[in-house]
């Protein structure tokens, strides 16, 4: 087929123009702010005060920083291995041939098509409660009441807390993810090894594990990039004033790049650009590690 | 014959549309809020404004962007040219954070006597923010202040408020006595009880010299501040959840419910509140006790305001000043006052609800103004680890001596 050159710049000028103009020029704008002292994020660029790499090294020296990245790293981490391994668990359960299983999957899915700020209520509010919440009543209602005393938001609970609620909310969407790998899988596949005599443990270490690697892949980079944007749960979590059980970079950014709630307190968007360049860079080497660890399958179905 | 009818409609709409605001009346004046479209001060600002486009023949663009939408927006809108003739937030950050886009208000101010019936104080308050000048009208005053309920006191025996910390402490032992729980708050101002007592031992310039300077070791009234926390603790003075609910679990809760005698909080918890403790709960308020040895007195606390600001490139400045006017002075800002249960800012309305009756002898008696949380908050990378170790210490997690020794630890 002949190739008319000039039709194809036609069609791809504007997509190019586009792409540069939303993605490029924002990346490289932040990259260059983040050597610049800046007081406002509008700021003009002659207003910028450069300061080379003295934001980076006030990150490494700030240890309110260093506890927000130790969040995140736990929210990453344990978080994701409790979604993720959930979230496969139901979707092969879902798969399984269960009856209902429309509705089980629409139930477990609920969660990510309410608001943020109304399930961290309900969290906070009804679950957590330490007066009435439903934690506080099982437990008393159980006769436990150790547990019962807990309360779920102090400083030595509040992140599991505010752990749980999260990926609570977020096991349906990666089980949807897990759920449409499996459902490409062909079921000679399973019907031949149950034939072979295959447990379904056998059918899911030998078969369905093997063949979800690049969905796999897909969801651990999506928790690796919704991860690193934790914020409104952070924020939910701890109104007003920040939280060293809560914060995470993108609170601590927010903080220099707008200033505290409550106190007028000195800015640096370039600082918080520096955040977000130090946050892109794990996004990237998070996204190169999985793609190194996990290969792609060799098998065609 | 029915696509031309419709065809001609809409070009007569559009024709309309375009040519309409060249023969409209009046001027438009574009005012942001802080304020979310369904709070009752929200509902007051709006009816006072229609009552200004009423009586002037102008337009108001009147938009409600919310605590967040404001300063997340209003600076760089006025950065990228946005018309925004008006616009209102807190008394420090109006002042202090978006100084450089406010307009002078004194000849306005002058021109109309407005002083003449607004708070001293806080006129005062905003000139001293501004650096000398009027830059900002305030409106919804506000008090921080120690709230409590007057029934406990009644019930627990005690006359007279206290003013002192020994009394303080005495008042609390009659409230545990008499069954209930003496202190409360939630994490959301739990600062506020640090920052607070420090100042009384040495002042406002203290606390901010310990938050951002780290001198805790160094300064023996963080000491004394950690030894009467731990003390409240101690003799069972203090809720178990003392500023580590998570807000507004505590004042929603316990206090508003009537378990919890004592609450350290601004003149808009009344309003938060209502809607639980119903029209019966007795309010009552005193300023923070004095201790021993201190140095600041019952005359110094938090005290400020939402406050209007004009562009000082608005080509509509009078008309601003008269929406101001509207809002804050006479009947509009008596409504606000009884619709969102807060202090008038205007001196003629004499009548404040009965919610915060008793708060107006502890307004009437300040002569000194802290900033939020008396400074402690100023510090923003110190803030949650000072937040983190205070809850620790108030639920006896955390000794006074560690408290210190956890603090000079963190800072260095």
């Amino acid at each position: 087929m002949k190739r008319n050159k000039t039709m194809i710049i036609v069609f791809l000028t504007p997509a190019l123009v586009l792409f540069c103009a939303i993605f490029v020029y924002p990346i490289l704008r932040t990259i260059v702010m983040s050597l610049f002292k800046v007081e406002n994020i509008t700021s003009g660029i002659a207003q910028w005060q450069y300061v080379g790499f003295q934001n980076y090294k006030s990150l490494a020296t700030t240890s309110l920083f260093k506890t927000s990245l130790l969040n995140l790293l736990r929210i990453w981490a344990i978080g994701g291995m409790v979604v993720m391994s959930l979230g496969l668990l139901f979707a092969v359960i879902l798969n399984s041939g269960i009856r209902f299983k429309n509705f089980f999957r629409a139930v477990i899915y609920m969660p990510n098509i309410i608001s943020a700020v109304a399930l961290a209520t309900m969290w906070i509010q009804f679950v957590y409660n330490p007066r009435f919440g439903l934690l506080t009543s099982t437990f008393k209602l159980l006769g436990m009441d150790s547990l019962a005393a807990i309360n779920w938001t102090d400083t030595t609970h509040k992140f599991w807390a505010l752990l749980f609620a999260y990926c609570f909310g977020m096991v349906g969407y990666h089980m949807l993810i897990f759920s449409s790998g499996i459902e490409k899988i062909p079921q000679e596949l399973f019907e031949a090894s149950t034939i072979d005599g295959a447990s379904k443990v056998q059918q899911f270490r030998l078969i369905t594990f093997p063949l979800l690697r690049s969905v796999l892949k897909t969801n651990i980079t999506m928790w690796s990039i919704t991860s690193v944007a934790f914020f409104v749960w952070s924020q939910l979590f701890s109104m007003v004033t920040a939280d060293t059980q809560t914060i995470t970079p993108m609170v601590y950014m927010y903080l220099q790049v707008f200033g505290a709630g409550n106190v007028i307190s000195e800015r640096n968007a370039g600082l918080g650009a520096a955040v977000g360049v130090f946050l892109g860079l794990c996004v990237v080497i998070v996204f190169v590690l999985t793609n190194r660890l996990i290969k792609n399958e060799d098998l065609e179905f | 014959m029915k696509k031309r009818i419709l065809c001609l409609l809409l070009a007569c709409v559009l024709t309309l549309m375009v040519i309409g605001p060249v023969f409209a009346e009046g001027k438009t004046i574009v005012y942001w809020s802080m304020w979310s479209a369904s709070e009752p001060q929200a509902i007051a600002i709006a009816e006072a404004v229609k009552a200004y486009e009423a009586a002037s023949g102008n337009t108001v663009d009147l938009q409600f962007k919310g605590r967040t939408g404001m300063r997340e927006g209003l600076q760089p809108a006025l950065d990228a040219g946005t018309v925004i003739d008006l616009f209102d937030e807190d008394i420090d950050r109006v002042n202090v954070a978006w100084g450089n886009y406010l307009l002078d208000l004194e000849d306005l101010a002058k021109a109309t006597d407005y002083e003449a019936t607004a708070i001293s104080g806080l006129i005062a308050a905003a000139r001293e923010v501004a650096g000398g000048t009027l830059k900002s009208i305030p409106y919804q005053p506000f008090v921080y202040t120690m709230f409590y309920n007057q029934e406990i006191f009644a019930e627990a025996g005690i006359e007279s408020v206290p003013t002192t910390w020994e009394e303080f402490l005495a008042a609390c032992e009659k409230i545990k006595a008499a069954g209930y729980i003496p202190f409360t708050t939630d994490d959301a101002y739990v600062m506020t009880n640090f920052g607070y007592h420090l100042a009384r031992y040495g002042g406002q310039d203290l606390v901010i010299d310990v938050v951002t300077n780290g001198n805790w070791a160094e300064t023996p009234e963080v000491l004394k501040v950690a030894q009467d926390y731990e003390d409240l603790y101690n003799k069972g003075y203090l809720s178990s959840t003392f500023g580590t609910a998570a807000w507004p679990t505590n004042q929603n809760g316990e206090f508003a419910l009537g378990d919890v005698a004592m609450y350290l909080n601004g003149s808009w918890l009344p309003n938060e509140v209502r809607g639980i403790t119903g029209p019966d709960f007795q309010w009552g308020a005193f300023a923070y006790p004095t201790v021993p040895g201190g140095t600041d007195g019952l005359d110094a606390g938090n005290f400020g305001g939402q406050v209007y600001g004009i562009n000082k490139n608005t080509e509509v400045a009078e008309e601003a000043f008269e929406i101001i006017r509207t809002v804050t002075k006479g009947e509009y800002d008596l409504k606000l006052s009884v619709e969102s249960v807060g202090i008038p800012a205007d001196t003629t309305n004499t009548e404040w609800p009965a919610a915060l009756a008793a708060v107006k002898e502890v307004m009437a008696n300040l002569a000194v103004r802290y900033e939020w949380s008396a400074g402690s908050e100023n510090n923003p990378n110190m803030t949650p680890i000072i937040k983190e170790n205070f809850q620790k210490l108030c639920t006896g997690n955390l000794t006074a001596q560690g408290f210190v020794d956890a603090m000079e630890a963190a800072s260095n």
